[in-house]
């Protein structure tokens, strides 16, 4: 709701800031990244989440309004996702970090549903959440250090770096709202070809119709990957030096 | 509702999801922490894919998307053995441990002011003990060939 009324303050607007929020928006943003990367206190945390939800208003004031009900569903799936992508970043245990990241993954497969791509959702959470986090905390498990985990409590140039990607989000965002004027499809178009009702023989034959030659290589792919991966463990040279370092 | 209007707010999701990613692979420290920005980054990539396949009503979007977690898994498994072996070689996840390959003319970077650690030591609930004792095992006489383990009840 406020975001709405926003949008109608924001869009009377003719000065600078007023007819470009997204400026304000970026640098609340970068003040609440900065803010929330460690070491940051659990009070610096707290203000950096609020000050990232006040930016993430003023993104979208701009954006245009639709049907209520679809944006909040659309809304409420995407604040999951970012919401858990900023802890994932700012998180002090890695553990957490991994476990932040597979609720990122849970929001982005929403997203993918939402959309119609009900393979892709699946697939998101059989092999990035399923097979990816999972090797994730396999190597967690075996590489953790003994004694004082300092890189977890440390981040280097959490200025510049909070800095670099506001002005990314601004920059990416001064983009939308001017899409070049071509003909979207309408739903009538959606409910023919994308949301028809078999999803996985559609999906499949274009799959392996159109794109057959990047399926054969991208299979190449993966088993080269697995074979240099074995390659590279198998042959590294055990060399821990001593605990003072 | 006009079409374009769910696809911006999918662009702006995606593009912060981004950033987010881009923001965590630049400022930590920890290899994989470092690793799961960079994966989050390919899942915003992903996430565009798929509002512009619906937007245009072409597959291409969900297809390429496909493609890019086949090679994002194929990234995750080189890069964590890169990791294993970086971390036998260290003993830490830390990537200012190699440090020695930065650029010329940049100074190394060294901590300072560490703060300690705020996670509070585990501390485990204290139970009274409840219940029943079980039957404890008799031990008549320590048996050499099974020092460890108890002997059978043989009389009642």
């Amino acid at each position: 709701m406020a975001l709405f009324a926003a949008a109608e303050w924001f869009s009377k607007g003719t000065s600078l800031l007023m007819a470009r929020p997204y400026l304000i928006g970026m640098i609340l943003a970068g003040i609440s990244m900065y803010l929330m990367l460690p070491p940051g206190s659990n009070r610096r945390r707290t203000a950096g989440s609020i000050i990232g939800i006040l930016s993430l208003g003023f993104f979208c004031a701009k954006l245009g309004a639709g049907k209520l009900d679809v944006l909040a569903v659309f809304w409420i799936l995407a604040s999951v996702t970012l919401v858990s992508a900023a802890a994932t970043v700012t998180s002090r245990n890695p553990v957490y970090c991994a476990l932040w990241f597979g609720m990122t993954l849970l929001g982005t497969a929403g997203l993918f549903l939402f959309s119609g791509a009900q393979f892709l959702a699946v697939a998101t959470i059989v092999v990035y959440a399923g097979a990816i986090l999972v090797t994730f905390l396999f190597v967690l498990m075996l590489a953790t250090p003994t004694g004082a985990s300092v890189p977890d409590r440390l981040s280097w140039e959490p200025m510049l770096s909070a800095a670099t990607g506001a002005v990314l989000v601004g920059v990416l965002t001064m983009t939308l709202g001017g899409l070049l004027l071509q003909t979207p499809a309408t739903q009538a178009d959606r409910e023919q070809v994308m949301l028809a009702n078999e999803h996985m023989a559609q999906i499949g034959g274009e799959l392996f119709g159109r794109h057959l030659v990047s399926v054969e290589i991208g299979a190449t792919l993966l088993m080269v990957a697995l074979v240099g991966a074995t390659a590279i463990v198998a042959h590294s040279k055990e060399h821990v030096p001593s605990k003072g370092s | 509702m006009p079409e374009d209007v769910l696809l911006n707010h999918y662009l702006l999701v995606g593009a912060m999801l981004f950033a987010i990613g881009l923001v965590g692979f630049l400022s930590r420290r920890n290899m994989i922490v470092m690793f799961l920005s960079a994966e989050m980054m390919l899942q915003a990539v992903a996430v565009n894919l798929v509002a512009f396949g619906r937007y245009h009503n072409d597959w291409g979007g969900q297809i390429l998307t496909i493609f890019v977690i086949a090679v994002a898994a194929c990234e995750a498994a080189i890069a964590l053995a890169l990791v294993m072996v970086l971390f036998r070689r260290s003993g830490s996840l830390d990537i200012t441990f190699w440090q020695q390959i930065r650029e010329e003319g940049v100074p190394p970077y060294v901590d300072q002011a560490v703060p300690e650690s705020t996670l509070a030591p585990p501390s485990w609930p204290h139970l009274i003990p409840a219940g029943i004792e079980p039957p404890q095992p008799v031990l008549d006489q320590p048996d050499n060939d099974r020092p460890n383990q108890p002997r059978e009840r043989t009389h009642v």
